[in-house]
């Protein structure tokens, strides 16, 4: 998931993963890494079109 | 007389019974209002973790603690702890990280129903032989019957790994009063 939003929005850093304005998550139920929260402040949440 | 029973207004009773050694011992009951906990209902759980995972950079990744060393109540399952009693529990957790570049923002927290609630320390400067070593500990309320809590581990860095292990990566807590 990470990989793709950095192809999305090259300009996001650790920071925006690391203190809460975009969370990343997995729960380890096998369906993978998926966006539990989404609060940056310019950039739009990515579309699950553009996730895929 | 051994032992007191006090019976119920409708049903099931208590019984109050003196330990079968000789000697006199008193027991007293404190001037405030409440439930007194015995061991019967102030639970109490362990788990470590024995395979090793991977997580993704950048994600918060549930980890598996896989290996009960002891489960009081029967409320630990799949890595949750959901405990049937109202009070307040004493919460810790270790993880142990593996792979990776340092150094490099990595932690772990407590979630509860979902979301963080806890955060625990957020940086390792470099691995040592055994791995970079993170841990949380938190004193949290809950309700004994919805409320749940996990840990969830963060990296900043790719190939990274938690290590399965008895002694370093571990889940416990126990109740240290009721509600």
């Amino acid at each position: 998931m990470y990989e793709k939003l950095i192809l999305i929005y090259p300009e996001l850093s650790n920071f925006d993963f690391g203190n809460g304005v975009i969370t990343i998550q997995n729960d380890s139920d096998g369906k993978g890494d998926y966006i539990a929260k989404w609060e940056h402040p310019t950039l739009a949440k990515p579309t699950d079109e553009e996730l895929a | 007389m051994s032992s007191v029973v006090i019976s119920g207004d409708t049903s099931g009773s208590i019984t109050l019974s003196a330990p079968a050694v000789s000697g006199t011992n008193t027991a007293t009951l404190p001037a405030a209002t409440g439930t007194v906990m015995v061991s019967g209902n102030m639970p109490a759980f362990s788990a470590n973790a024995n395979t090793t995972q991977a997580i993704s950079q950048n994600a918060w990744t549930k980890v598996n603690y896989g290996n009960e060393v002891f489960d009081t109540n029967n409320n630990f399952a799949s890595s949750r702890f959901t405990p049937t009693v109202a009070g307040y529990y004493q919460i810790n957790a270790t993880v142990n990280f593996g792979g990776g570049t340092y150094p490099v923002d990595s932690r772990c927290a407590i979630y509860k129903n979902g979301s963080v609630f806890a955060n625990g320390s957020a940086f390792i400067t470099t691995l040592t032989a055994n791995g970079g070593l993170q841990s949380v500990n938190y004193l949290a309320y809950m309700n004994g019957s919805t409320d749940y809590l996990e840990i969830y581990a963060y990296t900043g860095s790719s190939g990274t790994t938690l290590y399965g292990d008895s002694t370093n990566t571990l889940f416990n807590g126990c109740m240290v009063r009721s509600a």
